[in-house]
């Protein structure tokens, strides 16, 4: 939990990824492309002592994830949000089965979501069944701009695409994420596009839409779209760490968001391992308006919006009830592991 | 920014610079000079060249694309100019968007397998350029004392921009504003082909509709959205930037020749 002036803020990270670039994992030159363009944003927006070399950006395993996310209790829990890029990556850059060899460690700490993707038709529909059946997923992550073949992206107001919302809202995965964000190479640009949100948004009042990266750079066609679908959240992952270098844009930013959206569905994510809860919670914590914002918005980042932005917000979502986790992290294998008995409250804790 | 004359005949660096000064960046809506994106301008006599390289390899071929062809034909409406040629450099399309541009081949013959012509990319683009410019626009207005009922039923021949001129009561009573914000908003404006006469109505909504009286506080606050949004991107351009040129990136990064 994040302590300051006796506030307690439980963090819930909403975008996390547990992916594998390795060299012999890589079956295509845009999973080349893909990993250096990750590490130009990760470099671009990450204090300079605190940078990862490419090899260790590569991959870094499930002992080092839970370390960054959990050691120094930067993070309390995480949602992981599998990216496949199987034409790119041997068994995929981030699979549910991937990610699912942590998540399943920990379950206590971590919420598993799946994906989908239409142009994988009748096999594509087993496979979310046996998402639900094999992990009971509550939510998916959708990436529209991933290569498939002669394909180079998809919408997610096709029919096929609300086929597959509808099979979704059958099987009570009523969370859908979509990638829409900054252009990654080899990607295409236009393939990240937010207009597809608005109409199947509409068309699915009872599934939640979180945009990723809060569209960025099209967060004026998202806001837009967001003010008018209650339904539609935004996603924090790439503008958080803006907090750190372009701190002015990431004020105007917070402006827009809470001016459109409301303190009520925006969502902190790192996106673990683009850049790093361990530094990047207390730098998104530390964040200030200048006097100019505060005016122009009418708003402030107090203590209790960001209670919502870090972790609330997306706990509401997922059903997780903060209380009882943080009596749960009192004792489970996290807290044995790093010694966070204390930390959380602990009633024996200070007797070792 | 490199530079060099060679000939008295032809066109003074400064002027080519302040050529390439009114070509922005379609994402960002600022001047390449401005972001830095030039990097020589050669001249020999009426002919110039001018080399520029971007924040980032990849960045769409299609805005690429539309900055070399305007700086293109931007020099080249200088007098004093025969031909310009234009060479983008570090780029993952660099051979093509040179050779191409040069040629006065079209994006489509250039680039076959791209989805989207130039022309409706920028079009989008210029409309959200017209409604980031506007926001600046406004701000003035209301400074100089406009109330919002008079800003929503402003013609364009209400208007002279060149004189930091507003007139109001029927053109009774001019007001003097700041020159820039409102000769950029007309403009743009008048590039996306919303105001074509001095009848046409000044502002618009984002979709491109004249503002209702009480929707002007929307609008207003869409048009410091989409100011916001531009500006947000640069700052992602620009950090990308860094990392890019940065001394210490891995020797294994870099446009790789082979893009199939």
């Amino acid at each position: 939990m994040y302590q300051q002036d006796g506030e307690e803020i439980f963090v819930i990270d909403g975008h996390v990824h547990l992916w594998d670039a390795r060299e012999e994992n890589i079956i295509h030159q845009g999973g080349e492309e893909f990993i250096q363009c990750f590490y130009d944003y990760h470099t671009g927006f990450t204090p300079e002592e605190r940078e990862w070399d490419l090899e260790e950006y590569r991959y870094y395993g499930p002992d080092r994830m839970t370390e960054d996310l959990f050691g120094n209790a930067a993070a309390d829990m995480a949602v992981f949000q599998p990216t496949y890029l199987t034409d790119f990556y041997d068994e995929g850059f981030n699979t549910i089965d991937q990610n699912a060899e942590l998540a399943e460690e920990y379950p206590e700490r971590f919420v598993l979501n799946g994906a989908f993707d239409p142009r994988d038709g009748d096999a594509g529909m087993r496979d979310l069944e046996r998402q639900k059946e094999e992990y009971d997923i509550q939510g998916v992550k959708v990436y529209t701009a991933e290569w498939k073949g002669e394909s180079k992206g998809w919408r997610l107001d096709s029919d096929e695409a609300f086929e597959f919302l509808e099979k979704c809202a059958d099987l009570g995965i009523d969370k859908i994420h979509a990638h829409k964000g900054p252009t990654i190479r080899p990607l295409n640009r236009d393939a990240f596009d937010v207009a597809d949100i608005d109409d199947a948004a509409s068309s699915f009042p009872d599934l939640d839409f979180v945009v990723e990266h809060v569209g960025l750079p099209r967060l004026d066609d998202f806001c837009w779209i967001a003010a008018q679908e209650p339904n539609v959240y935004g996603g924090l992952a790439v503008a958080a760490p803006m907090a750190q270098n372009r701190p002015r844009k990431f004020g105007e930013i917070m402006g827009e968001l809470l001016f459109w959206l409301g303190e009520d569905r925006i969502i902190f994510g790192s996106d673990y391992a683009l850049w790093n809860p361990d530094w990047l919670v207390e730098t998104v914590m530390n964040a200030e308006l200048t006097d100019e914002q505060k005016d122009e918005y009418g708003i402030e980042l107090s203590p209790d919006v960001m209670r919502k932005i870090m972790g609330e917000n997306v706990a509401e979502l997922y059903d997780i009830d903060i209380e009882a986790k943080k009596e749960q992290f009192q004792s489970d294998d996290v807290t044995e592991e790093f010694g966070l008995g204390d930390h959380y409250g602990a009633p024996d804790a200070t007797a070792d | 920014m490199s530079s060099r004359t060679h000939s008295e005949d032809g066109p003074s660096v400064p002027d080519v610079r302040a050529r390439l000064d009114r070509v922005t960046d379609p994402e960002l809506d600022e001047s390449i000079v401005e972001l830095g994106y030039v990097d020589d301008i050669v001249l020999r006599g009426p002919a110039v060249d001018v080399t520029f390289s971007l924040p980032t390899a990849w960045c769409s071929p299609a805005f690429a694309w539309m900055m070399a062809s305007d700086a293109r034909d931007e020099v080249e409406s200088l007098p004093s100019v025969e031909t310009a040629t234009v060479t983008l450099r570090d780029h993952m399309h660099e051979s093509e968007i040179t050779r191409g541009v040069n040629a006065r081949e079209s994006f489509a013959s250039t680039f076959p397998d791209a989805d989207g012509d130039v022309a409706g990319i920028r079009a989008s683009l210029d409309d959200k350029a017209r409604v980031g410019r506007q926001f600046e626009a406004l701000n003035e207005l209301l400074e100089a004392g406009l109330t919002e009922r008079q800003i929503v039923a402003l013609r364009r021949e209400d208007v002279s921009p060149e004189d930091g001129a507003v007139f109001v009561r029927d053109g009774s009573v001019g007001i003097s504003v700041e020159r820039e914000p409102l000769a950029e908003y007309v403009e743009k404006v008048e590039a996306t082909g919303l105001v074509e006469t001095g009848e046409d109505v000044l502002f618009r909504t984002p979709e491109g509709d004249p503002i209702p009286a009480d929707e002007f506080d929307l609008v207003h606050k869409r048009s410091r959205l989409a100011k916001v949004n531009m500006t947000g991107q640069g700052n992602i351009c620009d950090a990308l930037n860094e990392a890019r040129f940065d001394p210490d990136r891995p020797e294994t990064y870099g446009p790789q020749a082979d893009e199939s």
